[in-house]
């Protein structure tokens, strides 16, 4: 691929997600002009307040209620993402992701202990679900790490794979018991799993920002070392990547991204795997490219299936997971197999 | 630069394959690694690069390369695996320049303008110049090794481990191969001081681009000494338990 081509494609692909995440913040069952929505922005981040002309509903509803969900959607679309095009390069396996590694799994189990025990810790405030799913699913994270290094000195891909399927499961059985004992929070326990961008706000954004710019950061510098990791441990070593150390920074960076956008939003499942295999049938496999673009792709997608679970039966909300697989998944077979078959 | 090696054992997980290991490559010199499958050639070659825990001392210029850090030792050593895995189908060029991630100064955003032309210049010796925008997927087996052949090289290390280089190449790139590591372990491409490892199950190219061997049965040295000498009908028997002699006669 020429430079030249490259950057037309980085262009429009730039474009059409803005796009994307404007036809996000505009669309629902309360419509905006353009002129109107960049009105609030403006007067929002001016300090001046939002001109006079619109009304006050209108700019609550705009500025507090769907630009964050939508900046939310995108962010943790973009966090799933870079996480789940890193995890797919050190572990060499199309189907690697932090669920993999028992992210989802650690984070439900704390958010089902949570709310069956009824733990609140007044410092948390409304923050005690998602950040118990966070913790728990850092902590399931790193027992699998733990458990690799102990089996297997060198933590082959195969090991932390198969050790990170054995903990989910074993995880998995232990929050099912929970839930099956406690049926009174068996309801909101699967809604919480299914995932939703519903009631986020901007202190929501506030604390998932940061961890998003650390997180790509990282990753962003480490895309030399995943390029050359992609050919193996062995040859990574060779060419003086020490795989080891390279892999456990990587895979905490990348859960530290998914256990924060689990936490908040519960699980959704799938963007994670779908972009990255889409940017590099577009890109290349280079994470230069492959890392930024796994962001912007990631988030736009899901801002566009929150859209779309807002707005299909509207009143009713669908869960967000539901819709990325419905949309997610025959795109992502279209790409990759139509692809497949010219070659 | 020498590579001191005294006592060694190492293996993987508890099977030991190499057992009390002691050796000494001087710089410059072309060594054949020699022995019959599973005698510990490539074990011996992961030892001696660092990549492989093991016990006794393994240095390069007297230094413990188990405790230097990857990119130190890949400045030092360029390994070529016997075995190379491939997941995503680079180019050809993006390949050979990963090769540069150690000696190339600016390892974050790629490689510097020096590392450039130099992998360039690996990619023309090996060949495979024209083929510098194809993907990986797009190969043929020689193709590829080639490709990798010239990414070890563009490591632009003094000491130079290949596993099985010539696996894939036909009649002609063998012949080539043993020119191209001729000329470069004597410094006629520009480097100087350069040492050659390399394990070959051709005997005949061993004997052309070699001129010491070591030999290996059952993860000891059995024979250290002059390339014909180790390629004599005695030594084969004993090292590979081949009796020349009865095959010719089929």
């Amino acid at each position: 691929m020429t430079k030249k081509g490259t950057g037309l494609k980085i262009v429009i692909s730039a474009v059409l997600c803005l796009f994307i995440l404007v036809l996000a913040i505009r669309q629902g069952s309360v419509y905006i002009t353009l002129k109107d929505l960049f009105g609030i922005i403006g007067g929002h981040i001016t300090g001046k307040g939002t001109p006079g002309e619109i009304e006050p509903m209108m700019d609550s509803i705009f500025w507090t209620i769907r630009m964050p969900r939508a900046i939310m959607a995108f962010l943790v679309g973009g966090a799933l993402s870079i996480s789940g095009a890193c995890m797919q390069a050190l572990l060499q396996n199309p189907l690697a992701s932090s669920y993999t590694l028992g992210v989802s799994s650690g984070a439900s189990l704390g958010a089902a202990l949570v709310l069956i025990l009824e733990i609140s810790v007044p410092v948390l405030a409304g923050f005690m679900l998602p950040f118990a799913g966070f913790v728990f699913g850092l902590l399931t994270v790193i027992a699998a790490l733990v458990l690799a290094s102990a089996v297997d000195r060198s933590v082959s891909n195969t090991t932390v794979v198969l050790i990170g399927m054995i903990l989910s499961l074993f995880v998995n059985g232990m929050m099912n018991l929970l839930s099956t004992l406690n049926s009174d929070h068996s309801k909101q326990l699967v809604l919480w799993m299914m995932g939703s961008f519903s009631a986020r706000g901007w202190k929501h954004c506030a604390i998932l920002f940061p961890v998003c710019i650390i997180g790509f950061v990282f990753l962003f510098a480490m895309s030399r070392k995943m390029d050359i990791m992609s050919f193996g441990d062995l040859q990574a070593q060779a060419m003086g990547v020490d795989a080891k150390k390279t892999k456990i920074i990587a895979i905490l960076i990348c859960s530290l991204l998914t256990g924060v956008s689990v936490a908040f939003t519960g699980v959704i499942g799938f963007v994670d795997l779908a972009a990255p295999h889409i940017v590099r049938k577009i890109f290349g496999p280079s994470h230069k490219l492959v890392i930024p673009m796994s962001f912007i792709y990631g988030g736009a997608f899901m801002a566009l299936c929150d859209l779309i679970s807002r707005t299909l039966l509207s009143p009713r909300e669908i869960p967000v997971g539901a819709v990325t697989a419905l949309l997610g998944a025959p795109f992502f077979a279209y790409v990759f197999f139509a692809s497949r078959r010219k070659r | 630069m020498e590579l001191t090696v005294r006592n060694m054992s190492a293996g993987y997980n508890r099977n030991e394959i190499l057992h009390g290991i002691s050796l000494e490559i001087k710089s410059g010199e072309k060594v054949f690694v020699g022995g019959a499958n599973g005698s510990g050639k490539t074990t011996l070659l992961r030892v001696l690069s660092g990549i492989i825990p093991h016990t006794g001392d393994v240095l390069i210029g007297g230094r413990d390369v188990s405790s230097m850090k990857r990119k130190d030792v890949a400045k030092l050593i360029a390994l070529m695996p016997q075995t190379s895995d491939m997941y995503f189908p680079y180019s050809v060029r993006e390949t050979v320049l990963l090769g540069t991630y150690a000696s190339s100064g600016n390892s974050f955003f790629g490689s510097d303008s020096e590392a450039v032309q130099y992998a360039d210049k690996c990619m023309e010796d090996c060949g495979i110049s024209e083929l510098k925008e194809r993907h990986l997927d797009e190969l043929s087996g020689g193709q590829l090794q080639r490709v990798l052949l010239a990414r070890t090289f563009a490591q632009k290390s003094p000491f130079l481990f290949l596993d099985e280089p010539g696996n894939n190449l036909d009649i002609k790139y063998r012949a080539e191969l043993c020119d191209k590591l001729t000329d470069w372990a004597s410094g006629k491409t520009g480097d100087s001081d350069n040492t050659l490892v390399a394990v070959f199950h051709d005997l005949e190219q061993a004997k052309r681009c070699c001129t010491r061997a070591v030999m290996l049965k059952e993860g000891r040295i059995v024979f250290d000494g002059g390339i014909s000498e180790a390629l004599t009908p005695e030594m084969l028997l004993k090292v590979y338990d081949f009796d020349i002699g009865t095959y010719s006669k089929i």
